[in-house]
């Protein structure tokens, strides 16, 4: 449990736990120490107890091949969703201290993983291990191929496009860092991605790279069945409420997209700006310099328009780093969802050509064959697994926008409190003189 | 408000219109240009009561008559100088047309400063010509060109051979010439780049507008986060269009920078006045030095220095003692006459730096006072831009809490 004596750890490198946060600190911040609600041992105890009961899809099966009682346990998932708040979480993930490592071949960055769990998945209380961005990369397409009817969260972009930004320079790291921890913390939170095998193994595993050759035999077990589900069955017309979440996630990706131009078109203009700030501030100071009386006057507008020059360039950069990735990162969320909407009308598609078979064959009446029932359920299963995906990816992205505009509000508001305090603080400087005459 | 020893009570002077003409030139050509109202009022001293007691239209052009006037009749005063002819420093969203109701309101402010200067100052206030500016609408133009005052003016040639060539020139000038030329060029600086400065901060604001546009947009496909989104999106069309408004009032700030950019010239005027008689000293001077020298040269016979009458007298026979009397006799006389000038011009000069250097003390003065006022306005404004800034956000931030 969280808090014993450190030990050491079946994961790379000597870490203290004690120095790590809190785990009770809320899903998008690791920097929160000491929650404001620790759930006592026996809660967790019960909760984890409640998990044996679920019959829960792990990772490795298709999520075409699940049996009739899959929506009993489906319901059951479904109601322990409403569970899960702050204060019964039992899995807690954190990513944090990135490290260069230079090799002969290349050079990358490493980015420690920590687990905290009471979860009988796994068996260890803690981890700590270390992954790079391909590992992120793999357990993401892990996850798509393993459980295809789930929104998978997105990954921060693979490549920069800029040729402009340094993979290894402060800003960037860190920018990647926190959507990293996006990502995993979305993972956990989930009722079922979170207990998929894949995900387990990436938290875990001391050597990653093993279990990755190993799993490449079951890759072509998975394909099958994946390539089966996806194979080439054309829609007719997509069920009201799924068209309506189609077409609600072109718009929003369309408005976002929209949004991440304007507000990289602000920052440029704010750059250009400070351009000339910089040129104007001194410009005072230069005339300080030929004055007698007015001298001070001069020089302290010449060091305000500096501090506001300053407090400008953290505004910029703070937009930079925290606005335009999040932005990014629900662009590439919705083209996520669109393609898993596609995924799912084949699914439709498949089994509504089966029964058209079916019902044309004559025979067989009244009883359904098995694999037109199997479609049928893999197609309810689908459906019930996108809807509550779409359900949380709702009030998710409602909270994250929330906080992201309030952020941006905030950090503006911080900007110009910065100049206004410049600004008030010279107004004695300039008038003192006056008096004095 | 101002104080006008001439007429021993309390005047106001006002530009209060302007007003397009279209009238015939010296050409006889079709030409567009702007009257200005001004307005003279009369202040009771015990009741505070103003009774208007001369208007009339002037254009920009008299404006400038009068001033050349003031330049070559006071040269010892820092004669107030005009608004600009035309639009200069402008940033993209300002017109440089010089009929633009904007441009010409500021003109306008302009002209109506330049007048309650000379009538505060305590010398150019008691001019005739001023006092006919102000009330004489008609024939004013050819009651100034009769004082023959272009005559008057120094050329510039010779002024710029004085500044050259003179040799003692009181230290106080030179600095302050110099002085001039830094100021004026450190202010030019300043207005160039604040017009930059403008001209991004506007395009910073505006592009905020987009907001308003995409958040209304996107509000129409959500459910609960519509409302937060689209009164968000309001205060950022408030914040775009706050801008116009900001640097409306910024301009006030150029133009009083300005106008010292201009004053920087009109005390260079001053000092090359001082030059020139300086210089016109120096040759009187050196006129005399060398004249006295001739005369005793040739009343001692003696011949130390090159001259004409020299080489002719070698080569064509010496002059009569006649002659050589009736010579020294007119030199003596030059020499006098010589004398006198000098004295006077060394007066004249004088006087000059005094006076001049007086109405420098009084000029700096009013110059350091007026600068920290205008420095104290341009932080009341900018404090103003931030605090509506913070109110703006801090609105939008409560509308996207609700979201």
């Amino acid at each position: 449990m969280s808090g014993g004596p450190p030990r050491a750890l079946p994961s790379t490198g000597p870490h203290s736990l004690l120095d790590m946060p809190h785990p009770l600190a809320g899903s998008s911040s690791e920097e929160a120490v000491g929650g404001d609600s620790t759930p006592s041992p026996d809660l967790l105890t019960a909760r984890s107890f409640g998990d044996k009961d679920l019959i829960l899809p792990n990772g490795g099966t298709p999520a075409g091949t699940s049996s009739p009682a899959s929506s009993s346990s489906l319901l059951n998932r479904l109601q322990l969703d409403d569970d899960i708040d702050g204060e019964t979480r039992d899995l807690f993930v954190t990513v944090d201290d990135p490290k260069k490592h230079v090799c002969t071949m290349e050079t990358y960055i490493t980015y420690r993983i920590t687990t905290k769990s009471t979860r009988v998945e796994f068996d260890l209380p803690e981890y700590s291990v270390r992954r790079r961005y391909q590992d992120f990369d793999w357990l993401r397409n892990k996850l798509e191929e393993s459980q295809p009817t789930h929104l998978i969260p997105p990954l921060p972009e693979k490549f920069v496009v800029k040729g402009v930004v340094d993979r290894f320079s402060e800003e960037f790291v860190e920018t990647r860092r926190k959507a990293l921890d996006k990502f995993l913390k979305r993972i956990t939170d989930h009722p079922v991605l979170s207990f998929n095998e894949h995900f387990n193994v990436f938290l875990t595993a001391k050597d990653l790279n093993a279990y990755k050759k190993q799993g490449m035999a079951l890759l072509t077990r998975v394909g099958e069945s994946v390539k089966h589900v996806t194979g080439g069955y054309k829609l007719r017309s997509r069920p009201l409420e799924f068209a309506a979440i189609g077409d609600y996630l072109d718009t929003f990706a369309l408005k976002l997209g929209t949004i991440d131009r304007i507000a990289q078109r602000i920052i440029k203009e704010e750059i250009e700006y400070l351009v000339e700030l910089r040129e104007y501030g001194p410009v005072y100071s230069t005339w300080s310099a030929l004055e007698g009386e007015l001298s001070e006057p001069l020089e302290g507008v010449s060091a305000c328009i500096g501090n506001c020059s300053t407090a400008l360039e953290e505004l910029t950069d703070d937009m930079t780093e925290d606005f335009l990735p999040v932005l990014r990162e629900y662009i590439l969320y919705s083209d996520s969802m669109k393609s898993v909407l596609k995924k799912r009308d084949q699914v439709q598609a498949e089994y509504e050509a089966k029964l058209e078979a079916v019902a044309l064959r004559k025979e067989d009446r009244p009883k359904v064959p098995a694999d037109v029932e199997k479609c049928q359920d893999r197609m309810e299963c689908f459906n019930a697994d996108l809807k509550a995906d779409m359900e949380r990816w709702q009030s998710n992205k409602r909270q994250d926008f929330r906080q992201l505009l309030m952020g941006m509000a905030d950090k503006n508001i911080q900007y110009y409190e910065k100049c206004l305090m410049a600004w008030e603080s010279i107004i004695p400087l300039l008038q003192e003189k006056q008096e004095a005459k | 408000m101002t104080e006008n020893n001439f007429w021993l009570k309390k005047i106001e002077i006002s530009v209060s219109e302007a007003e397009k003409r279209t009238g015939r030139n010296a050409m006889n050509m079709q030409e567009t240009y702007t009257a200005y109202l001004i307005e003279t009022r009369s202040v009771d001293h015990t009741d505070g009561q103003s009774v208007l007691t001369d208007s009339l239209w002037r254009r920009y052009s008299e404006f400038e008559l009068l001033r050349n006037y003031l330049l070559v009749y006071y040269p010892h005063v820092v004669v107030p100088p005009l608004p600009e002819k035309r639009a200069e420093f402008v940033w993209h969203k300002l017109s440089a047309d010089n009929m633009d109701p904007d441009f010409v309101e500021r003109r306008r402010i302009g002209l109506e400063n330049f007048l309650l200067r000379v009538a505060s100052h305590p010398i150019l206030c008691r001019d005739k010509i001023f006092y006919l500016f102000l009330t004489q609408e008609g024939n004013w133009k050819e009651t100034v060109n009769e004082t023959g005052f272009q005559l008057k003016a120094d050329s510039r040639l010779k002024a710029l051979n004085a500044t050259f060539r003179v040799k003692n020139p009181d230290k106080r000038f030179t600095e302050l010439k110099h002085y001039s030329d830094e100021l004026q060029s450190v202010i030019s600086h300043l207005l160039r780049v604040r017009a930059r400065v403008a001209d991004r901060l506007y395009g910073v604001y505006k592009v905020h507008g987009n907001y308003g546009r995409v958040f209304s947009e996107w509000s129409a496909i959500e459910k609960e986060m519509g409302d937060g989104l689209q009164s968000a999106g309001h205060h950022m069309d408030v914040y775009a269009s706050s801008i116009d408004d900001i640097l409306e009032d910024e301009e006030h700030y150029a133009d009083q920078l300005k106008e010292y950019l201009f004053y920087a010239e009109a005390l260079r005027a001053v000092c090359r006045k001082h030059e020139l008689m300086q210089y016109d000293l120096e040759m009187a001077a050196q006129d005399l030095a060398s004249k006295k020298q001739q005369c005793e040269e040739l009343a001692t016979g003696t011949v130390r220095t090159f001259s004409l009458k020299g080489m002719t007298t070698k080569l064509f026979g010496q002059e009569t003692p006649e002659q050589r009397e009736a010579r020294i006799k007119v030199l003596e006389e030059q020499i006098n006459e010589g004398e006198q000038q000098l004295k006077s011009k060394n007066l004249e000069g004088r006087e000059f730096v005094k006076n001049a250097w007086a109405d420098i003390e009084r000029f700096k003065e009013q110059k350091n006072h007026d600068l920290k006022e205008a420095l104290i306005s341009y932080a009341v404004m900018q404090i103003s831009m931030c605090k509506k800034g913070i109110q703006v956000w801090t609105n939008a931030k409560e509308c996207f809490s609700k979201m």
